[in-house]
């Protein structure tokens, strides 16, 4: 069985089929995406721009990753479970959606952007999160970041301009 | 004919909301923009109300991070009332007519006075110790009805 049939068969099932024939329902799942990639990427934009020193300026970085940690994995997991519900639904419309596959790809970078971060930069953070200039490579991280979670809501919200 | 809706029906025929409700890419580009700004709001109010509530290192202080975080609070704001008054001119009339956007200003308004009301309070000189009720009440508050503010903003597009 290919993806594409995969996806196909996963939009045919009931629980897909009443998922996208309920505008109500579609909806609701699409508002509680919103507020899960907002709680993810507005937490995640305070500690870019502590990085960057626009905010915060006068916080510990390690205070401000202990800060957001909670609230960003709450977003993230509330964002997960309702978009694998949005994907059920028109599977196989995002399938061949060039949209959703750039939100894909933002998604894996964006995630991968502070794994790598954690096991680099920030393992030396005692050194530098009194400075309210952190490192070249920490303010790297910071723009990467904004940049892929940008990216990632202008592509989701294009996803329903493609079908 | 009230005077609102003079207000509406003027914007609806500007220059900028003829263009936006004519042009194909106009709308998406800025309902993006207004998301953004969303984004950045959303993270504001979620870290400064949770702060209040006690979640979060106890080291930090609510009226701290409120005062650092006010730029982007107001920047936020700004983003999303300059590209919601621009996807208003797109179809001002509709809005004005549409019950769930009136619930949203309504909701808007009340959100923004309470969220002008803890900043205010935790500006206040002693305002570094421990959260008083009314402030984690008015916390509460600000997470119901800014999260309210959202979903009516997502219901004028289904009425």
């Amino acid at each position: 069985m290919s993806l594409l049939h995969l996806c196909q068969w996963l939009s045919a099932t009931p629980a897909g089929t009443a998922m996208r024939e309920s505008p109500w329902i579609y909806s609701l799942i699409e508002s509680i995406h919103v507020l899960g990639i907002t709680a993810l990427a507005g937490t995640a934009a305070v500690l870019d721009l502590r990085l960057l020193g626009v905010t915060m300026r006068r916080e510990q970085v390690s205070q401000v990753v202990e800060l957001i940690t909670p609230i960003a994995w709450f977003g993230a997991a509330i964002m997960f479970g309702s978009g694998l519900l949005l994907f059920w639904a028109k599977a196989e419309n995002c399938y061949a959606n060039p949209a959703f596959r750039l939100k894909l790809l933002l998604l894996l970078l964006a995630a991968s952007n502070p794994l790598v971060f954690h096991l680099t930069t920030y393992r030396s953070v005692a050194s530098w999160e009194n400075a309210t200039e952190p490192p070249p490579r920490a303010k790297v991280a910071g723009i990467l970041s904004l940049v892929l979670w940008s990216g990632i809501i202008v592509a989701g919200r294009a996803i329903a301009y493609y079908h | 004919m009230s005077p609102l809706h003079t207000l509406f029906r003027w914007l609806g025929h500007t220059t900028i909301g003829v263009a936006m409700a004519r042009s194909t890419w106009g709308f998406p580009l800025i309902e993006m923009a207004h998301l953004i700004g969303l984004a950045g709001l959303g993270g504001t109010i979620l870290i400064v109300d949770l702060l209040l509530l006690g979640f979060g290192p106890g080291r930090l202080s609510p009226s701290h991070v409120a005062r650092e975080l006010r730029p982007l609070f107001v920047a936020s704001l700004t983003v999303m009332m300059v590209s919601g008054v621009l996807l208003v001119s797109a179809e001002a009339l509709k809005c004005y007519y549409n019950p769930a956007f009136r619930a949203k200003m309504a909701l808007l308004f009340l959100a923004i006075a309470i969220s002008y009301a803890i900043h205010r309070n935790l500006s206040r000189p002693g305002a570094d110790d421990r959260p008083t009720v009314w402030l984690k009440t008015a916390a509460i508050l600000s997470l119901i009805l800014w999260l309210c503010v959202g979903a009516a903003g997502r219901l004028i597009g289904l009425v």
